[in-house]
């Protein structure tokens, strides 16, 4: 299994919309600045009041790599794979990887958009009480990928 | 005034037997030998986390002060990845110019963890996010490919371009003996394109070589510098750069701190681009010098690659870089990677490059960059003060 998020404070707005098939961004209540959710704050108000936004889920890519090699055993069976960045429709970037595209076929400025895509439960990013180890999700959690549109 | 008084450098390799501590001790072996210094002239210290201690060691500092009984005024376990070590050379730069040392030593010593050994889930955990990217697959030369891709789409870069640059340095690695790809003769573009697909647009001879190793200097006043070397390296010049933490952040990949760090070192040394003979720029990869030479304003934007490909980087060239070889070529020393870069940007300057020398080489200056492109520092060295 590849590594799962967790889900916690600063990004349960978002997960809370992919479990029911939303792509959300976050908007800043006082400035209005859009971002994605890897902060407590609004990254250019510094507000903490802080909503959501269900947006399309098109997008363009603005940056690839085709990953040839498996960096860790977990990714093995889906090599190669794409690692792009993806600049939603309404002006936010997020990672995510492009699915039913060839190597030939991606490229810069390709249009995309969202599928959700299940994964569950399994190992997180480092466990929140001791960094040197990995987490545990007991749940299912929905990631988006993208496809091309 | 400031210079790096002396400089050593292991030549790198793979030493299993070898922990890091052991490193540690032999770069400290190999340099008090060659260095006419004794501990207790010291009085400040600067390393970088060993990862000794539960991977990663921030009292490292203590360790070594022990080792060296050294009665220090001023020591730091530092870390900012590939800009860790011109950096150092700036932290001891203050200290001395503010009065409170004499002679400071910089040292780093590391092992570049192998990706079936767990290297390549650590590191990118360390560098991405491990909620929003680090769950689609991240790990370091796929964040560089996302950055290469910016730079390619922007300016028509091929990977002919690309692998060019991997081609220089090698011209420059068959030159130093110490160079860990020397043993395999010079290389081509057709080479790079032809050697294992890592992640596009980077082959296997796009990336640097995982080595151990690594290297000291000796930041002093000019003072007790120029009793120590018949000609110290000068530190002219000094910019720092932090500007994003993670690739998901909006912006541009390739418009990077270097920018900024950049105009910062010219402006503080009184220089321009023109001024330098010589450039060690960080090259965990075969594009990141080149993003460098444009972001440093060596190369106007999108001609880098036109540069390197008409020789502008190679021995006899108009900007001779990474003139040992650089990572690619003499290899990647894990935490330790970017001590060559100063070590040897300082034997430039002395003039004891040995067959790596540049004639003329005044003023030297040295990029040095962590994370994918993160955390940046600039630093001038000179002939002259």
């Amino acid at each position: 299994m590849r590594p799962m998020p967790q889900v916690h404070r600063m990004n349960e707005l978002f997960f809370e919309g992919t479990a029911r098939g939303e792509l959300r961004i976050r908007v800043c209540s006082r400035c209005k600045g859009r971002s994605h959710f890897m902060s407590e704050w609004c990254p250019y108000c510094y507000s903490q009041k802080l909503t959501y936004l269900k947006v399309s889920g098109r997008g363009k890519v603005s940056h690839f790599t085709v990953c040839h090699t498996s960096p860790y055993p977990e990714f093995d069976q889906f090599t190669p794979y794409i690692l792009a960045l993806i600049e939603l429709e309404e002006g936010v970037r997020m990672m995510s990887n492009v699915l039913d595209c060839s190597a030939e076929r991606i490229h810069v400025g390709l249009p995309v958009k969202v599928h959700f895509e299940t994964r569950g439960p399994g190992r997180t990013g480092p466990d929140p009480k001791d960094a040197t180890k990995p987490g545990k999700a007991d749940k299912f959690v929905s990631l988006p990928m993208f496809v091309p549109a | 005034m400031v210079a790096i008084a002396a400089a050593y450098e292991l030549a790198p390799g793979r030493f299993p037997e070898l922990s890091t501590e052991d490193l540690f001790r032999k770069v400290l072996r190999g340099a008090l030998s060659e260095w006419d210094i004794k501990p207790s002239d010291i009085d400040g210290l600067l390393t970088h986390p060993s990862g000794t201690i539960a991977g990663y060691d921030i009292y490292f500092h203590d360790r070594l002060v022990t080792e060296l009984g050294l009665k220090a005024k001023f020591v730091e376990t530092l870390n900012l990845g590939g800009a860790t070590y011109p950096a150092m050379v700036n932290r001891a730069a203050n200290v001395i110019r503010a009065g409170r040392c004499k002679a400071v030593l910089c040292i780093g010593a590391g092992k570049f963890t192998k990706l079936k050994d767990g290297g390549g889930e650590m590191m990118a955990r360390a560098i991405s996010d491990p909620h929003l990217e680090v769950p689609y697959g991240t790990w370091i030369p796929a964040l560089y490919g996302l950055l290469a891709s910016e730079f390619m789409a922007d300016h028509g870069v091929t990977n002919e371009d690309i692998a060019r640059m991997a081609v220089s340095e090698r011209k420059w690695a068959m030159l130093n003996p110490s160079a860990r790809m020397r043993k395999d003769g010079p290389i081509t573009v057709d080479d790079v394109l032809r050697s294992r697909k890592i992640t596009t647009p980077f082959h296997y001879l796009d990336c640097s070589v995982p080595s151990d190793g690594g290297g000291a200097v000796l930041v002093t006043t000019a003072a007790v510098a120029r009793k120590l070397s018949k000609q110290p390296a000068y530190v002219l010049g000094w910019g720092e750069a932090h500007l994003r933490g993670r690739c998901s952040e909006p912006g541009r990949l390739t418009d990077t701190g270097a920018i900024h760090s950049g105009a910062e070192a010219f402006k503080s040394a009184g220089l321009t681009p023109r001024d330098i003979d010589v450039a060690q720029l960080y090259d965990a990869f075969s594009v990141t010098p080149m993003v460098l030479l444009e972001n440093l304003g060596f190369c106007k934007p999108g001609t880098a690659a036109k540069f390197v490909n008409s020789g502008g980087t190679d021995p006899g060239g108009q900007l001779p870089v990474n003139t040992y070889g650089g990572l690619l070529s003499f290899g990647h020393t894990g935490d330790a990677s970017g001590m060559s870069l100063v070590t040897a940007g300082a034997f430039q300057a002395m003039g004891t490059a040995g067959p790596n020398q540049v004639d003329n080489a005044r003023r030297v200056l040295i990029h040095g960059y962590g994370g994918i492109m993160y955390d940046h520092g600039t630093l001038i060295l000179g002939r002259k003060p």
